[in-house]
């Protein structure tokens, strides 16, 4: 190092030190900022990490179809002859229970349970051979012996299971018990938003549990290819052939990856979406820092200049002050963000795969931070250009940093103000014209506190007006449900019609629940874009019109209504026609309307009619009369008939929002812990400069007969009149602007929401958080003029 | 003269700075009358404790110990707010820089003392403001702003806003301390007009010409008032000569 560098480095280092408060608040705004930044990109990264690593261990299938009942074997085997691009491909056996019939004991301690509360189907297999495996944490691939079971991660975790534990499956020729060997990782259904998880046991063992009976028989089709880009053309041909089975839905490789990804990233996306809201606080309070330090160091400034130093070496020196708290910041902010990117990615590791921290990751945290310091950077820089402009002769005997000619517009204008400024004015209190005489003749400085409590209020509100939607009751006309109090599923039967009938039955006989609604999924035929589709259709009574149509209406007779992402595949819109089939025969309906759905991956249609025989499934909604508690109900009839599920809709929704819900939870409570705590910082900041550059005004102030209460009350009026106006603007733009934003980004996303309108708990996005923020400006100005009460008044004169 | 009044009394004040180490006693033991229609000069060496004085006895500051009596009552035990109250009523102030609202115009910063005692009688401090402005020859650039105008002119303006609502006292800290010396001249011009027409004047200064305006200077030394001279009371005519009376006192003192 030379001798001026290491001058330069002391000279920065002591003034970092002399500059306490105002280097410490700006250097928690840059760490926050590279934190938030760092640990959304790591999150991301690490995830994409942890799925590939499953990935390779557990070789998903290419391209899938799921099927439930009968199906033709030679059309398969016929089909796969067809398709040069196959490596290999076979037919997985599967045992789906209901969640109520598999239960746990644990011998040791006499502890036990069952799975009844679980929304997931539960399907029973045997190792696969060939590929799609599923692997043990170590990466081995288990082999079970008759008697023993391998439970997914997902279950290990939520019901706290043990090696050793006994999970015991009702069937209809009593119960199998099986003895817990170790736990899955299952790269096809490791998302938390699969509908499924995969059960491992013996060939011998499963055997004998499709012969005791009570599970329903469903497969999956699956293929792996030479080549990754040849999916597409296997697809197309796979729909267009009109033998092989298809009722089920179909998943790709490539899909499978982002849909694992992107539902435990989407906290990493929320994060990364708050922290561009705190770099613009971050540049803003740079930028007032950097000028606010220029005007007080002026004539040193103005020194430098007069014996030589050229701008840009003064240009230098703050940038080097301003550099190396930019990047210790950012340094800071990487370290926690790996720390923190742990501990998010603690789920993802366990149900997909611990990826080590490589070199990638380094480079995208680098990356991500690398850019919060370079945005911070080049603000300082740019900011940092007007001192080529300043004079030494205004700087030295002005004190001024502007030029002759800036001065002479600056005086223009300020007489300009004079000439509409009068104490002597009819409003308010001396005081209150005071402190807006002061606003007017200081806007440029006092702008920082509005525009910062604007930006922290979209921060806090539009992350909790996310989580609220999600959470809302309402939110189920989002996902093609009538709004209801209790939910009950008839799935997994061996007679589907007569449980669904019986169940349908009692629930119109019970004097409790009212509104009873009874829907048959049946799958139909239909052609689409890209050659035959299977179609589920639910048959009900539509004509309550509960879910929201984002075009036309429910359908009536000879019509249909289709999903958006339905409408999609289908290339249909309302008013179009639409033949569909089935083994009773055909039908050409016309599209009544469109809605979106986000179950069944958002595949969804509705027509109207009653089907008692024939149906996939029964799903039927009712409402319960007051006092009656869904919950008691529901574990009632859950009892009553084991062939069933009944939900209270509360608790169902929850469940299957639980991963996303939770993924805003974190990023509201993140935001607003953040976003409080950079406006608190922010206004200590300011107010910290603007008290220290009124000192000599205060003391004269004092000194007329002013009083300390007085002059702190001014202060506090101006900080919470302003921080007002810029939570009041935020409020406005959250509620306009922001939330559609963030509809239409979630709209974007592969869920089968077409579009989202935000449904904000006004008491907390309107009124608690509003308050938080104004309280939160108010405590700030308390704080920082209690010094104006601790000092000799006449210190503020003498300087 | 010992028989008029006294308007402020102080007591055995001291001060004592415990923010350095070791705590700094700066005034140990200070007893001072002023007496109504009084112009009393305080000098000493820079550092004395000059300014320290001025600000304890005028209820800026509040004294280590001692008392101070202002029209015979007692400041020391005042809360923040009735001490402000008297600041704005009975007091004025000057200082060496006039310390203005920049966004306010000469004849604002003016009005603003006057205003706050009088809050309901706006036309009468108006009136009271705009004729101490004419009085004091700056009404001409009263609507400017206080970067528009002369030192001088913004020290006559100070002034102007120590007297506007009427005080007992006025306490100046180095007036001219920051002005050229025809503009000094200017200043004390006013002063001693204000001290003709019967105001009470407490002046700290650093230049013997300043002082030799006062009826009486007092020096104080290391926190200490040592002596004091009566200089009775000043005419143009006689000012050369006070002034070279002054100085051999102040030799005496080692100023
Ligand atoms: N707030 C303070 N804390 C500590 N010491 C102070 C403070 N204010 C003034 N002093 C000290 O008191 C002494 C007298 O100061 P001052 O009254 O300003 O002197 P003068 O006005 O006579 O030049 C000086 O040594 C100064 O350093
Ligand atoms: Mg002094």
């Amino acid at each position: 190092m030379n001798i001026r560098s290491s001058v330069y480095l002391r000279y920065v280092a002591n003034d970092l030190r002399a500059n306490k408060t105002v280097t410490t608040a700006l250097l928690l705004v840059v760490t926050l900022s590279a934190f938030l930044m760092g640990t959304g990109a790591l999150v991301m990264e690490r995830t994409l990490g942890s799925v590939d690593q499953l990935f390779d261990e557990a070789k998903p299938p290419h391209f899938l179809q799921m099927h439930s009942g009968e199906y033709d074997v030679a059309a398969l085997e016929e089909f796969a002859a067809g398709q040069p691009g196959i490596e290999s491909w076979f037919i997985e056996d599967m045992l789906g229970f209901d969640g109520a019939a598999i239960g746990w004991e644990r011998p040791s301690t006499g502890e036990s349970g069952d799975f009844a509360d679980s929304l997931i189907d539960n399907l029973f297999v045997t190792q696969n051979t060939e590929f799609d495996y599923l692997v043990e944490e170590s990466g081995a691939i288990p082999r079970p012996a008759p008697g023993e079971i391998y439970v997914p991660v997902g279950y290990q975790q939520r019901y706290e299971l043990r090696v050793g534990d006994e999970l015991v499956v009702g069937t209809d020729a009593g119960t199998e018990h099986y003895v817990v060997q170790g736990f899955v990782r299952d790269g096809q259904m490791a998302s938390s938003l699969s509908p499924a998880i995969r059960f491992l046991i013996s060939e011998p063992d499963f055997a004998a549990l499709r012969q005791a009976g009570g599970g329903a028989s469903e497969i999956i089709v699956e293929y792996r290819m030479t080549d990754l880009a040849l999916v597409g053309d296997l697809q197309r041909a796979y729909d267009a052939d009109a033998a092989v089975p298809k009722n089920g839905p179909t998943v790709t490789y490539a899909l499978a990856r982002v849909f694992n990804a992107f539902s435990d990233g989407l906290a990493a996306m929320a994060l990364m979406l708050v922290s561009l809201l705190l770099i613009a606080i971050a540049l803003l309070s740079v930028r007032f820092v950097i000028r606010g330090t220029l005007e007080d160091e002026v004539r040193e400034i103005g020194t430098m200049k007069a014996i030589g130093l050229p701008s840009h070496e003064i240009s230098r020196l703050y940038l080097l002050r301003y550099g190396a708290m930019t990047v210790i910041g950012c340094l800071i902010g990487a370290g926690a963000a790996i720390a923190a990117a742990h501990l998010l990615t603690r789920s993802v590791q366990v149900n997909f795969a611990p990826a080590g921290f490589g070199a990638l990751s380094a480079l995208v945290l680098l990356a991500a931070v690398g850019l919060v310091a370079g945005i911070v950077l080049l603000t300082c820089w740019r900011v940092l250009r007007s001192v080529k402009k300043v004079e030494v002769v205004n700087a030295l005997v002005h004190g001024s940093l502007l030029g002759e000619r800036q001065s002479a517009r600056r005086a223009k204008r300020q007489a300009r103000r004079l000439q509409r400024t009068s104490v002597a004015g009819r409003f308010g209190t001396l005081n209150s014209r005071l402190a807006v005489a002061d606003l007017r003749a200081e806007s440029r400085q006092w702008l920082l506190i509005p525009v910062v409590y604007f930006l922290a209020t979209v921060l806090i509100t539009l992350p909790m007006s996310l989580l609220s939607t999600f959470q809302d009751p309402g939110f189920v006309t989002h996902m093609g449900s009538p709004e209801a109090d209790v939910r009950a599923d008839v799935q997994f039967a061996d007679d589907v019609d007569a449980a669904g009938a019986d169940l349908l039955a009692a629930m119109t006989e019970d004097h409790r629940l009212t509104d009873v609604q009874a829907y048959a999924n049946v799958l139909y035929e239909t052609t689409g874009v890209d050659g035959p589709e299977t179609l589920r259709i639910a048959v009900g009574d539509h004509s309550a019109g509960s879910a929201e149509f984002l075009d036309g209406r429910s359908p009536g007779e000879q019509e249909i209504a289709l999903s958006a992402l339905n409408a999609d595949k289908l290339g249909v819109a309302t008013g179009d026609e639409l033949t569909v089939r089935n083994q009773d025969g055909e039908l050409t309906l016309t599209v009544s309307g469109i809605y979106q759905d986000i179950t069944s991956g958002g595949y969804t249609a509705k027509m109207p009619g009653r089907v008692t025989a024939g149906a996939a499934s029964y799903v039927i909604f009712a409402n319960t009369t007051d006092g009656t508690d869904p919950e008691a109900v529901a574990s009632e009839y859950n009892a009553t008939f084991p062939d069933a599920t009944m939900w209270p809709m509360q608790e169902y929704l929850e469940q299957l929002l639980s991963s996303l819900t939770d993924a805003f939870r974190s990023a509201a409570v993140l935001s607003l812990i953040f976003g409080v705590a950079v406006a608190l910082l922010i206004t200590c900041l300011f107010l910290r400069w603007r008290l220290s550059r009124d000192r000599p005004v205060l003391g004269a102030l004092s000194a007329i007969g002013f009083s300390l209460r007085e002059l702190a009350g001014q202060v506090q009026g101006k900080t919470v009149v302003t921080a007002t106006a810029g939570i009041g603007l935020g409020v406005v733009f959250a509620a306009t602007a922001g939330e559609w934003f963030v509809g239409s980004l979630i709209a974007t996303l592969p869920f089968g929401l077409v579009s989202l309108t935000l449904l904000p708990n006004p008491w907390i996005a309107y009124l608690a958080y509003p308050l938080l923020l104004l309280a939160t400006s108010y405590v700030g100005a308390v704080l920082l003029s209690r010094s104006l009460r601790r000092a000799n008044t006449s210190d503020w004169l003498r300087s | 003269m010992t028989d008029r009044q006294a308007t402020l009394e102080c007591r055995a004040v001291t001060k004592t700075y415990v923010s350095t180490d070791p705590p700094a006693e700066v005034l140990r033991g200070i007893d001072l009358t002023v007496r109504e229609g009084e112009f009393i000069a305080v000098m000493g060496a820079s550092g004395s404790g000059k300014s320290t004085l001025l600000y304890n006895i005028s209820g800026m500051d509040r004294p280590s110990g001692g008392q101070v009596l202002l029209e015979g009552s007692e400041l020391t035990g005042l809360s923040d707010d009735e001490m402000s109250r008297l600041r704005l009523t009975r007091m004025g102030f000057v200082f060496q820089q006039a310390h203005f609202l920049g966004n306010l115009t000469v004849r604002d910063n003016v009005l603003l003392p006057a205003l706050k005692a009088a809050p309901r009688d706006k036309p009468g401090a108006i009136a009271r403001v705009e004729a101490l402005l004419e009085r004091f020859g700056i009404a001409h650039v009263a609507g400017h702003g206080i970067t528009q105008v002369s030192g001088g002119q913004l020290q006559r303006a100070s002034l102007c806003r120590a007297l506007a609502s009427e005080p007992a006292i006025v306490f100046a800290d180095e007036p001219t301390g920051a002005l050229n010396s025809s503009m000094s001249a200017e200043v004390m011009d006013a002063l001693t007009q204000v001290h003709r027409d019967g105001s009470t004047l407490v002046m700290v200064t650093h230049d013997p010409s300043c002082a030799a305006r006062a009826d009486r200077v007092v020096y104080l030394r290391d926190g200490l008032l040592v002596d004091s001279a009566e200089l009775g009371t000043w005419t143009a005519d006689t000012a050369a000569q006070r002034e070279d009376r002054l100085i051999g006192w102040l030799r005496q003192q080692g100023f």
